[in-house]
């Protein structure tokens, strides 16, 4: 059976929780405490769309200034990119401005898939659901809210970036896009910015 | 899965490689130092390469740097104990791993350790399985003697009955 591979990219600024989403989402965890990444870190994981497994490679990258210049080498191959912010600090939404412009000029892939991510829906609000929304739309980018503490829609991130992408046509080797059903415009506006746990 | 090892595999491209070099080459022979921030990049690269002697020379700037800038110490602590996975130094780079857990606790040098244990594991598995073979060896040497002289006396009692 072919290797049905997807790399995604998770970027933006130190501490708005890039790590713990995909903790969350690989291994259902959540750490208070989270460690701050070095470089660069791998986790994979299988996911179904449509009764195909396809290999999920995480590229999880650090924040942190001093690997800003190393961590571009990374960006190669990659078929979506989730850019996080955290709602509780608008400069993290400002910052992905750069990220963005980043992957732009790192990135080998012109149809490279994007998602921005707002984190920590489960603390104090400072950016209004509709800044991150537009700036995703500016983007031509998916958007989402999450909280990996709560496990608040946090598979949706990863659901509707990779079904983007199989369902676009540089993931197309074969198998036609008919009977993908994509539901990435599931409005979740109804999402609750409270929980407890 | 095996995740650490698509982080190990990952080779840095030669364009990054060369890139970082030159601009450590160049602070070198313009200023005669090298800032931290350029040794960083350079090792961060070497380190990442398909050579050993790129490796080497990685792990000798990160050392250098752990002991100069104490600021950055978990990052070339954590790519020490990487490096010397790359060459599979497996015994100096669990100390590494030590070292850092020591001071902070860390997924990614959690799993960089159990790495390097699964490996020495590994390693002194086979020596045992090694000793085995050798012992064995001999058994079979001493055997086919014991045989050998078996036969001869056995032959030697058919030569004598004639």
């Amino acid at each position: 059976m072919a290797d049905r591979a997807i790399k995604l990219l998770v970027i933006g600024e130190s501490g708005v929780g890039k790590s713990s989403l995909i903790r969350r989402f690989v291994e259902n965890k959540f750490d208070e405490n989270h460690d701050v990444t070095i470089g660069m870190d791998f986790k994979s994981k299988v996911m179904n769309v449509d009764g195909i497994d396809y290999k999920v490679a995480l590229w999880d990258t650090a924040g942190a200034e001093r690997f800003r210049s190393l961590t571009p080498s990374f960006y190669r191959k990659a078929l979506g990119a989730i850019l996080v912010y955290d709602i509780t600090n608008r400069d993290s939404l400002v910052k992905l401005e750069a990220w963005l412009a980043e992957l732009d000029s790192y990135s080998d892939n012109p149809n490279i898939a994007i998602i921005v991510v707002g984190n920590k829906i489960d603390q104090e609000r400072l950016v209004d659901r509709e800044e991150g929304r537009k700036f995703a739309r500016k983007h031509r980018a998916l958007f989402i809210e999450t909280s990996a503490k709560c496990d608040q829609f946090v598979s949706d991130v990863f659901k509707d970036v990779v079904e983007k992408i199989v369902s676009s046509e540089y993931f197309n080797n074969g198998n036609g896009s008919a009977g993908l059903d994509i539901a990435s415009d599931r409005d979740l506006e109804e999402s609750a910015s409270t929980c407890y746990c | 899965m095996n995740t650490m090892d698509e982080l190990l595999n990952e080779v840095v491209p030669q364009e990054d490689l060369e890139r970082f070099e030159k601009k450590y080459n160049h602070e070198l022979e313009l200023d005669g130092e090298v800032t931290t921030e350029t040794k960083f990049e350079y090792s961060f690269c070497l380190v990442r390469s398909r050579y050993t002697n790129d490796i080497r020379k990685g792990i000798m700037i990160l050392e250098e740097l752990a002991r100069t800038h104490p600021d950055g110490r978990r990052d070339y602590i954590y790519y020490l104990a990487f490096g010397n996975a790359r060459i599979k130094e497996y015994t100096s780079g669990l100390k590494y791993c030590r070292a850092f857990l020591d001071i902070e606790s860390n997924d990614q040098v959690r799993s960089l350790e159990s790495e390097f244990q699964e490996y020495i594991k590994k390693q002194s598995d086979k020596e045992v399985a090694k000793g085995m073979a050798v012992a064995g060896g001999a058994a079979l040497v001493l055997g086919g003697i014991l045989g050998l002289g078996i036969a001869m006396a056995k032959n030697k009692q058919k030569r004598e009955k004639k």
